[in-house]
């Protein structure tokens, strides 16, 4: 068996608060780090020479007042929780900021972060609503103009290149998640969900060269791993979900999640870039496949496919579709979503939630009573 | 009410009436019957008079018959489009309420504005929608989510929308919005095309991506329909739209007298209906041609619309839809004159008609920096600058935000809204509500918010 709590130590410090040990050190070493919010800001762009993508979260936020007098509190909290750290300096260490234009709340948080806090480099991504050829020009054309922004202020080379080299750099990163990742097929699993989301976690908040010999080490140990007794193989499905004691919550009833597809997972989040000539259109073409979004108007049924297809895939018993209260996208596609994935016979859950970690005890009886509505 | 007012008000009530008898009569009586038991919501359309009391309250002479005027013409525009959806189900589409019905009927086919219950029927009865947005909400839709989207769900949900042949939307005004064609795609099993607006609307680039998805609508409506793009008849349509855009800036600049010659209902209800509904038909055309000789004929004899116009307003985001009484009452009680709001002020009104490439990028260019699509879109400054331009442009006393409380995105910029009016020295009124569901705030609790406003920062007076 496993030393868990060592796995614990290492990514659950590293997840602690926004600035990591790893980060520091990599700052002090001359590298640039730039915070993004949404999985269509393609962190692979700001891996490039000496830039270091950091996924914005707010571990351990208490409270949005700050936030809720300029964003109002009838807007997504992750939003909220990530303008109330910025206004209290805990960003600070970033040199810029990635915004895409995703959804309504991501769009007011960069108005209002700009408002009144203008940090040196703020960009937003300009991205379309529709996965077509048009969609992917415009797109390819944002991913340009945002590489020779960031090389014209950091001075990063953003050579045809220096991004194909990126490319690989996380490819062969992504390899390694996948790893662990394909574990979780496995019956039983070796791994939990809230474990294998403390690694993710980390991997998205760290810097790759950082992380990877804790990531290789765990994986050594993981393959010697016997999995436990679970009551239900569960998928989770959702937005933005960056805090691993979310899942053990769901995970305290018995349940193992051996398979998730929303935006900071694995499915499709781990798919390598397929090198296509131009890296940046390569870029743009991959940002589409592996980010799959209510926020994209005509892709509906395939949205639904790709559940049915991971709880085929992965053996699942049960899907839960999470998002955080207030998401209008989320909020709105659930409704269709649910009826479908029970439509083709796959029990569903559907749990509204807050992005801080509340409602424990909530979360904890409907989600037993998910796992006895199966019959588990 | 003088002798003249009465004669005024009872003309447009009975001519609303009759619009409606002829449209049941021409139709059928069975099969009227048969169409109220198919569309229960057609009864809310026989309270049109007491919509028309309730607006008349107060008004006289021109500003008295430009508000009944306007009501007679929307009476007018819903019989005609009933006749199409009881009539024309062969070539009948579902176009959401930011795409304009130009281009389909000049492809010959008829539509069906699926947003226009949610905003028609709260103005005729405050409690039409709560039906529907239960079923929205009973569905799983959220209850944080905007009520119109919820409206418009719950409609379809319990069957109540037109069978048409396709549905055209967008990604306007907003994500729920624009999410909750999922569920109606789900429900009414037709094709949907989907518009795609840029973040960045204003730009060469911009209007060429967006010219090309209207082309590729066009074709896909070919491909889906009976339609056939008559790109003569989109001329004519485009002209005539220019034509009432041209009335329209002509009362907009006899708006910025002191006190104005028209208000309220006569610059807000008409540009909602006929600009949305049923640009380019003549018969809206002559909407603004009348209310331009209204205003000028108060111009004139130097008569105001609202008597004692104290305070100039202008309303940001859609007006309140279940208590457009409240104008009247402001008007009565503080001498609050409404002159101009955001989904009436359009800064690129007209269309180049000169070839099809350009009447392609007119209408573009027209959705996608529309009144409420260019401020709920793209970055904040869309939605901020616009209100300081009107209140300098209009000589305007106090900006009211509809603070509707289903609306995220305008509502996460009323923390800077407030800083700027703040350093401005502009008295700004948020008036929280619901758009189409009075249950959430209650007519009473809005009047509270307006009195408070009134007395603790104008330092106002009521008149009675």
């Amino acid at each position: 068996m496993i030393n868990q709590s060592k796995i614990a130590e290492i990514f659950d410090e590293v997840i602690a608060s926004p600035e990591n040990r790893l980060l520091e050190q990599d700052i002090d070493e001359g590298k640039i780090p730039i915070g993004y919010t949404c999985s269509y800001v393609p962190e692979v762009l700001l891996s490039v020479d000496r830039l270091v993508p950091v996924r914005m979260r707010a571990p351990g936020i208490a409270g949005t007042e700050i936030a809720d007098n300029y964003l109002s509190s009838v807007i997504c909290s992750y939003t909220r929780s990530i303008l109330e750290f910025a206004l209290d300096d805990r960003y600070d260490f970033l040199r810029g900021w990635v915004f895409a234009a995703s959804c309504d709340h991501m769009r007011r948080l960069y108005d209002n972060l700009v408002y009144i806090k203008k940090p040196a480099f703020a960009h937003i991504l300009d991205v379309p609503h529709k996965i077509n050829e048009a969609g992917l020009a415009w797109y390819t054309d944002e991913i340009q103009d945002l590489a020779d922004r960031l090389s014209k202020q950091f001075e990063a080379d953003m050579s045809d290149a220096a991004v194909s080299a990126a490319i690989r750099e996380r490819n062969d990163f992504t390899a390694l998640l996948s790893s662990i990742h394909e574990l979780r097929k496995i019956d039983p699993p070796p791994i939990t969900g809230t474990e294998f989301h403390r690694i993710l976690t980390a991997a998205q908040v760290s810097p790759m060269h950082m992380i990877i010999p804790h990531i290789r080490e765990t994986l050594d140990e993981l393959r010697q791993r016997e999995g436990g007794s679970y009551r239900a193989r569960l998928m989770m499905v959702g937005g933005e979900l960056d805090d691993p004691e979310y899942i053990k919550v769901v995970e305290s009833q018995g349940g193992v999640v051996v398979a998730d597809r929303f935006c900071t997972g694995s499915i499709p989040g781990l798919e390598p870039i397929e090198m296509k000539g131009d890296p940046i259109r390569t870029i743009a073409e991959h940002t589409f496949k592996k980010t799959i979004c209510p926020r994209m108007m005509a892709d509906f049924e395939s949205r639904v496919q790709a559940i049915i297809d991971v709880f085929r895939d992965y053996r699942v018993d049960g899907v839960i579709i999470e998002f955080v209260k207030f998401c209008d996208i989320w909020g709105v596609e659930s409704s269709p979503l649910v009826s479908a994935i029970r439509d083709a016979g796959i029990p569903v859950l559907k749990l509204e939630r807050e992005y801080r970690l509340s409602g424990e005890g909530q979360i904890r009886t409907r989600v037993q009573a998910f796992l006895e509505s199966m019959g588990k | 009410m003088k002798i003249r007012d009465r004669y005024i008000f009872a003309k447009f009530w009975i001519l609303s009436y009759l619009r409606i008898a002829l449209m049941g009569l021409r139709h059928g009586p069975f099969n009227m019957v048969r169409e109220l038991i198919r569309y229960p919501w057609l009864r809310h359309l026989l309270k049109v008079a007491g919509l028309m009391g309730r607006l008349a309250t107060g008004r006289t002479g021109a500003f008295l018959e430009a508000v009944c005027m306007i009501q007679y013409s929307v009476v007018c525009s819903i019989a005609d489009i009933l006749t199409d959806i009881f009539t024309y189900n062969d070539r009948l589409i579902i176009n959401e309420d930011m795409v304009p019905p130009e281009i389909a009927r000049a492809m010959g086919l008829k539509t069906w504005n699926a947003e226009v219950l949610g905003i028609l029927l709260p103005m005729l009865d405050q409690r039409a929608m709560e039906e529907y947005i239960d079923a929205s909400e009973n569905e799983g839709i959220p209850p944080d989510i905007c009520s119109l989207p919820k409206s418009t769900m719950g409609l379809t949900l319990r069957g109540e929308m037109p069978p048409a042949l396709a549905i055209v939307t967008s990604n306007l005004p907003c994500d729920g919005g624009m999410t909750s064609y999922a569920l109606m795609e789900r429900e009414l099993k037709v094709p949907v095309y989907r518009l795609d607006v840029p973040f960045n609307f204003y730009s060469k680039r911009a209007e060429e991506y967006f010219a090309n998805d209207l082309r590729e609508m066009i074709a896909w409506l070919e491909k889906n329909t009976p339609g056939r793009m008559d790109w003569d008849r989109l001329r004519e349509i485009c002209e005539e739209r220019n034509r009432m855009t041209e009335y329209e800036l002509e009362l907009w600049e006899m708006l910025r007298t002191k006190p104005a010659p028209l208000a309220a209902e006569a610059v807000y209800l008409g540009h909602l209906w006929h600009f949305n509904m049923s640009g380019g038909v003549k018969e809206s055309t002559g909407v603004f041609r009348r209310l331009v000789e209204l205003a000028q004929n108060n111009l004139e004899r130097n008569i105001p619309a609202v008597k004692n116009e104290k305070y100039r307003a202008v309303l940001w985001n859609p007006p309140f839809l279940h208590f457009l009484e409240i104008f009247n009452w402001i008007e009565r009680t503080y001498g609050v004159t409404l002159i101009i709001d955001s989904m009436t002020y359009n800064r690129v009104p007209m269309i180049d008609t000169s070839t099809p490439d350009t009447m392609l990028r007119g209408l573009g260019t027209m959705i996608m920096q529309g009144p409420m699509a260019r401020h709920t879109r793209g970055p904040a400054e869309n939605y901020l600058d616009d209100i300081f331009r009107l209140y300098k442009h209009f000589d305007l006393d106090m900006v009211w935000v509809a603070g509707h409380v289903g609306c995220k995105n305008t509502a996460a910029l009323n923390g800077v809204l407030r800083e700027k009016c703040r350093a401005a020295g502009i008295p700004l009124l948020i008036l929280e509500y619901d758009l189409s569901d009075p249950r959430i705030v209650t007519h009473e609790g809005m009047i509270s918010q307006i009195e408070y406003f009134m007395d603790n920062v104008m330092k106002a007076e009521k008149f009675e």
